[in-house]
């Protein structure tokens, strides 16, 4: 094996860091294990190119090897094993739904190549056997927001009057889009069927918004309860329930149920509910309540917004 | 064979990977780890394919689009690998005359 990096990559010594990566490029092309499943000299011609980059890459390494102070092979890469090594192998599951399952018994494969020979012959690829998997096809559905925040079985009617079962799993956000296996459009000579991809579209709801796994919501408290504190209700996704507001409350605070957000598929925490206050006047009215006001504010006026613009710069 | 990596092994085994990287490659069903208790689980055969999705959009600069095409057709390659063998397995079971006249129909143009 050659080990001169340059003679490697079919360099001189002249050339520019530009000129060892378009080389480099054009090698990996030809001699990659995983672009070339059928060459056995692949892996040591890569091997060798790989080594070969690894030193002239850096500009750094390629000054030391133009000093002699390492040589060619520089360090040995550890062991590696390329994909195609596994692709073949019983368990690869990247194989399932496309072509021949993993586990298919080889007889009926071969009973299958034959069958779908004779069921497309005189077509174009028939004398080939040929079959590919189908065009995936792409949906838009549109879910109600505690749907998608619990997760909830659903059906698309399809432009041929077929229907679809589509499960969305719990804490779905707007925007994502869910695979269906084998759910597109059938394949071609005995190829299996593409995927269907359907892009969840989350419909708003009135009280409830969304922040990752978060819920946030806004509940109006009476002014006896900010002042007094007390216990309340407060509606989440999964029902009511209850929540104390502490005494001498303002407007705006935040309070946070843990745990009553949304669970999310692959996650083990669920998110939280934020729930913000609102303190709400009564609506009518109320005499009593205005005297009292207009008597304390004799004694107790402050002012809130005093330091509002302190620190805020200009 | 059978071994298991996590999330965390496999970040610290192909190197080059981020963390952001394999997740957009197992949310762009790139990778298909199994799931354990809610968490990933890839076997070795994942790891060898993460070292050739790092080898084709890092070295050969592919896009995500490039890298979905070249894998998908990668992926059909193996396929037609794996029937060819299968082809050529249940052929070579067969008595050697039923093979010659195979291997003659073959010829044929």
């Amino acid at each position: 094996m050659p080990d001169d990096p340059y003679e490697v990559l079919g360099l001189t010594k002249a050339a520019l860091a530009d000129d060892i990566k378009k080389a480099y490029r054009k090698l990996v092309r030809t001699s990659h294990p995983d672009l070339h499943p059928d060459d056995a000299g692949a892996e040591a011609r890569f091997k060798a190119i790989s080594a070969a980059y690894e030193i002239l890459k850096d500009p750094e390494t390629r000054a030391r090897y133009d000093a002699g102070e390492i040589d060619g092979l520089g360090a040995e890469r550890p062991q590696r094993k390329y994909y195609r090594d596994f692709a073949g192998t019983a368990d690869n599951t990247y194989q399932q739904g496309r072509g021949f399952g993993a586990h298919a018994d080889p007889g009926d494969i071969f009973a299958e190549i034959l069958r779908s020979r004779a069921r497309s012959s005189g077509g174009a690829f028939g004398d080939r056997g040929f079959s590919a998997q189908g065009p995936d096809v792409r949906y838009t559905l549109e879910v109600p927001f505690l749907d998608a925040a619990r997760g909830a079985e659903t059906r698309i009617t399809l432009p041929d009057g077929q229907g679809l079962a589509v499960k969305i799993p719990q804490g779905t956000e707007d925007g994502q889009t869910l695979r269906l296996r084998g759910k597109g459009a059938p394949g071609f000579g005995g190829g299996p069927a593409g995927d269907a991809l359907v892009t969840v579209l989350v419909r708003p709801h009135p009280v409830f918004r969304r922040d990752g796994d978060d819920i946030l919501l806004t509940l109006p408290i009476t002014i006896d309860e900010a002042v007094l504190g007390g216990k309340v209700t407060a509606p989440t996704i999964d029902g009511p329930v209850g929540l104390t507001i502490p005494p001498w409350t303002s407007s705006g605070r935040v309070l946070r149920l843990r745990g009553r957000g949304v669970a999310r598929v692959g996650r083990k925490m669920k998110g939280d509910q934020r729930v913000e206050l609102k303190i709400v006047a009564p609506p009518d009215v109320d005499p009593d309540l205005r005297e009292f006001l207009a008597e304390w504010r004799k004694t107790h006026a402050f002012d809130p917004r005093a330091d509002l613009m302190k620190g805020a710069g200009t | 064979m059978t071994e298991r990596y996590s999330e965390d092994d496999v970040v610290a085994t192909v190197t080059r990977l981020t963390r952001r990287q394999l997740v957009t490659y197992v949310e762009g069903d790139l990778v298909r780890p199994e799931r354990d208790a809610g968490a990933w689980v890839f076997r070795r055969a994942d790891l060898a394919r993460l070292e050739l999705l790092c080898d084709l959009s890092q070295d050969l600069e592919l896009d995500e689009t490039g890298l979905d095409i070249v894998i998908s057709l990668i992926d059909q390659l193996h396929a037609a690998r794996q029937k060819l063998a299968t082809l050529a397995g249940a052929i070579g079971a067969l008595p050697a005359e039923l093979q010659a006249r195979i291997m003659s129909e073959m010829k044929k143009p």
